[in-house]
């Protein structure tokens, strides 16, 4: 267990002995997904943050019209989750879908609350977590409200170097909530003043 | 002079889709003892054994990518492949053709069927490397070299025994039109039935073959069918391959560049700190802009 990406994670994030950890991970799974998969769907209950270990998660809603918006993307060693469906043990407002093969951990929320009860280095853990999530969603609403397509691409790709490789160009697109159209004129622009 | 024996004999994986136009098995670097380091310089190879291709309006392939640090080898055997990058080159690689490109710097490019041979569909097969280029040459200047079948240096076989095409190298004092930036032997035996083909390589050079068509025997003992890879030992320097049935074998041999390898993705550098720079650089607009 201990060349994977999730050992490696929990060491350095979580200041807690070995027996916490141990206990962790003697609880949570590992689940393969195909690519394409979905590992939640609108009206279902999520059960799990998910941890990727290997592959690619997207996290996204379908509007009214039918079209899709993606909230979020999870590479190796992100976290995804519906914190709402989760601990308010409602149905959830979203699909969750791989779209690479995915290997991921499954952590039971049931199993967040025991540790964190008995363990304070892991409900440290655990707060910081959340408060980095709601720092991360506080971000993308005030970008989405008043940043320009160049600065939201420039955003997006320190936070995902390696996805514009990975997901096609109307993902992007999506994540950014602007055109795929606006996010290719972004691109030429970057490309001819960085040239 | 010691013969080089053989170390494996690889059958090919199960087949993956780049894009939606190659349907390749992966040698290097998926297979057993096959990582980056083992043919260096050969770090990759995809290979599209025979597949047929039905006719399609929309050409098939793979859409608008960039590569960094090495060369990209493309050798058709059979069907045609269309490509464009981002300096405005471009060019159909044909039947029995290599395109050898020094990604270099930088470069984006796309790749897919030929428009008229897609709306006719047929058999492709293909094989693309990646040679990768020693630390000095790595930000070096794009450049395109194509090596038309029409004009490609050939070695006859004595006796009508067939014949070797030199796509780079040598063979027999025939030299091959492909500058490298390190030394490197590419060649394609076309063996007719019964043909023994005899080659020579320093010991230390990583060689290895790949059975297009028909089937081989390599030091008249070990016998490798069509599409199977043959990975030969790093002792020794002759070998010969004779052909149990017509043949075509692409043989390939090379001085090891032994640097440190970082690798990600469509990005080959020395390290992690070049690679990081390689995305930023991507996702920048620096490898210049072309349209999907």
């Amino acid at each position: 267990m201990n060349n994977l990406r999730f050992t490696t994670y929990l060491t350095s994030n979580i200041g807690t002995d070995k027996a916490v950890l141990e206990q962790l991970l003697s609880h949570c799974s590992i689940r393969e997904f195909k690519k394409g998969e979905f590992l939640l769907s609108q009206g279902e209950k999520c059960r799990y943050s998910f941890f990727v270990e290997r592959g690619l998660l997207r996290q996204f809603s379908i509007d009214d019209k039918g079209k899709e918006h993606i909230i979020q993307f999870a590479p190796e060693n992100w976290f995804m989750s519906d914190r709402e469906s989760v601990y308010f043990d409602r149905p959830s407002s979203y699909f969750m879908q791989a779209l690479e093969d995915t290997v991921t951990f499954l952590l039971d929320e049931n199993l967040f609350l025991e540790l964190s009860k008995s363990d304070t280095a892991f409900l440290e853990f655990n707060n910081r977590l959340l408060h980095n999530h709601i720092r991360h969603l506080q971000r993308r609403i005030t970008q989405l409200q008043s940043a320009t397509a160049e600065e939201r691409y420039l955003d997006f790709i320190r936070m995902y170097p390696d996805l514009l490789l990975r997901v096609p160009q109307i993902f992007v697109a999506s994540y950014l909530g602007i055109t795929p159209e606006s996010l290719s004129r972004v691109r030429k622009e970057l490309a001819r003043k960085n040239r | 002079m010691a013969t080089k024996t053989v170390e494996s004999v690889v059958s090919p994986r199960e087949p993956h889709f780049v894009g939606d136009g190659f349907r390749v098995h992966n040698f290097i670097p998926s297979a057993y003892r096959l990582d980056m380091k083992r043919m260096d310089p050969i770090i990759m190879m995809d290979y599209n054994s025979k597949y047929y291709f039905a006719p399609s309006e929309i050409p098939k392939g793979v859409g608008v990518h960039p590569h960094r640090g090495f060369e990209t080898v493309t050798i058709a055997y059979k069907g045609k492949v269309e490509h464009h990058d981002s300096a405005g080159g471009g060019g159909v690689i044909g039947e029995g053709d290599v395109q050898w490109m020094t990604a270099a710097s930088g470069v984006l490019h796309k790749e897919f069927h030929e428009k008229e041979w897609s709306k006719k569909g047929g058999e492709f097969q293909m094989v693309q490397l990646w040679v990768n280029l020693p630390a000095k040459d790595k930000m070096s200047v794009p450049k395109y070299q194509s090596i038309e079948n029409a004009t490609m240096s050939r070695y006859t076989l004595e006796n009508d025994q067939g014949e070797v095409e030199v796509i780079a190298g040598e063979y027999q004092g025939v030299k091959g039109a492909a500058s490298t930036f390190t030394p490197l032997h590419l060649l394609n035996a076309k063996l007719k039935k019964g043909a023994t083909a005899r080659f020579n390589f320093p010991a230390g050079f990583n060689t290895a073959l790949l059975v297009i068509e028909g089937g081989i025997k390599v030091n008249g003992t070990e016998e490798a069918p069509t599409d199977h890879f043959v990975l030969m030992a790093n002792e020794g320097e002759e070998f010969s391959l004779e052909a149990t049935e017509d043949a075509v074998v692409l043989v390939m041999s090379g001085e090891p560049i032994n640097e440190p390898i970082a690798a990600h993705g469509p990005f080959v550098m020395n390290t992690r700190q070049e690679l990081l720079q390689a995305f930023d650089d991507f996702n920048k607009g620096k490898f210049g802009y072309l349209e999907d």
